[in-house]
């Protein structure tokens, strides 16, 4: 569905359920939360390593004074998801039993802004490519959070393209009813 | 092409927060019956304030692609990299797909966005009616491109947590990747304060 003047995508079908959300949203949290637990990779040099997390690749930035940019980094992997997934959650578990959570407007709202900021996608390639460039000089092994991080970027662009914003408030209409 | 009808010529508004759509003379002072958000026929000040987001970005691109994005220093070496010469890198260390990449993520698309948003607000600033149609596809491949280019940021993020003092070598992260990153976040935020309906309004309107 377009519309006829500007080619411009419409509002796209609805077929799924509060379960699929939630199921959607409880997986993406998981993988969230393994990708913060493993590392994402483990270089070797002479002897010595050094690993980092998904959370942890902003600690070079923040190290190195760029504060703002580090936020900006960890806005986009880490807590832009995490706001998503949970407020999703809040929102979507009363739902399921036709209640109404406290707050429940101010929470969609602040959904709705954070949503368009999850990068997971982008920060994958870029893994690989900073990945690339160190395997010249170093000794590269993929950690468990690698593979974690690539099952949540999936499960969260699921998530994000099944619970839009008209999706959600036309649960919430139904559950009025 | 006839005119179809459009939100403003039936009196109906659409709430940019839920979806909801209102008849205007129902909306009571401008907020959306069903989420009570603020609503409004245009965003509001879009031209103005994407203007000045686009020009910020245009003048921080100079620094973004001037200034090193980090240096690599080793026992031997102090070795600064632009964004180009970071692509030049790659290219000759053979990994030209990855070289590919990063010179369309990091240089083509940032560029692209600006000029693109800088025709963009020059039509709907001048009202212009010529190649609507175009137009509006240009802003939905504006919309889609625009986080790709964090890709470098998130690579010298890496890099720069990974490669530290008490190894080998460090990598010093440099004002270009902020400059940088300043470019993308204003890019990004100057596509979500235009409104794109603003191609489409008539000259007659105001």
């Amino acid at each position: 569905m377009q519309c006829v003047r500007c080619h411009g995508p419409l509002q796209r079908p609805a077929h799924a359920t509060i379960d699929t959300g939630i199921s959607l949203a409880v997986t993406a949290l998981v993988l969230l939360v393994l990708s913060n637990v493993y590392p994402l990779v483990v270089m070797r040099v002479n002897g010595s390593s050094r690993e980092t997390t998904l959370i942890g690749a902003a600690g070079g930035l923040h190290a190195q004074g760029f504060d703002s940019l580090a936020a900006l980094v960890l806005l986009t992997t880490v807590i832009a998801p995490l706001l998503q997934i949970l407020a999703l959650l809040y929102v979507l578990l009363p739902l399921r039993r036709g209640r109404q959570a406290p707050g429940q407007h101010a929470v969609l709202r602040v959904l709705t802004q954070v949503r368009p900021w999850s990068f997971m996608e982008v920060f994958m390639l870029g893994a690989m490519v900073a990945l690339v460039r160190l395997s010249k000089f170093a000794d590269i092994n993929p950690g468990i959070s690698l593979w974690s991080s690539a099952l949540f970027m999936l499960s969260l662009s699921a998530l994000t393209s099944l619970t839009s914003p008209e999706q959600l408030w036309r649960w919430v209409e139904r559950s009025r009813r | 092409m006839s005119s179809p009808a459009t939100g403003r010529s039936l009196g109906l508004l659409v709430c940019l927060n839920c979806r909801a759509t209102v008849r205007a003379v129902q909306a009571a002072h401008s907020r959306c019956p069903r989420c009570q958000a603020r609503l409004h026929e245009r965003k509001p000040h879009s031209l103005g304030i994407t203007t000045g987001l686009v020009i910020a970005a245009a003048v921080l691109y100079v620094p973004a692609n001037v200034l090193p994005v980090m240096s690599t220093r080793t026992l031997f070496d102090d070795e600064s990299d632009t964004i180009m010469s970071g692509v030049l890198v790659l290219l000759h260390s053979g990994s030209w797909p990855i070289a590919v990449l990063v010179f369309i993520a990091s240089i083509v698309v940032p560029l692209l966005k600006i000029l693109a948003l800088g025709v963009l607000l020059y039509s709907a600033w001048r009202r212009s009616t010529r190649r609507r149609l175009q137009r509006s596809e240009l802003f939905r491949m504006v919309e889609f491109i625009g986080r790709w280019s964090m890709l470098d940021i998130y690579a010298v993020s890496l890099l720069a947590t990974l490669v530290q003092v008490q190894s080998f070598a460090s990598i010093i992260v440099g004002w270009g990747a902020w400059s940088f990153g300043a470019v993308v976040i204003l890019t990004l935020l100057a596509a979500r304060t235009f409104d794109e309906r603003l191609l489409w309004d008539s000259p007659s309107h105001d």
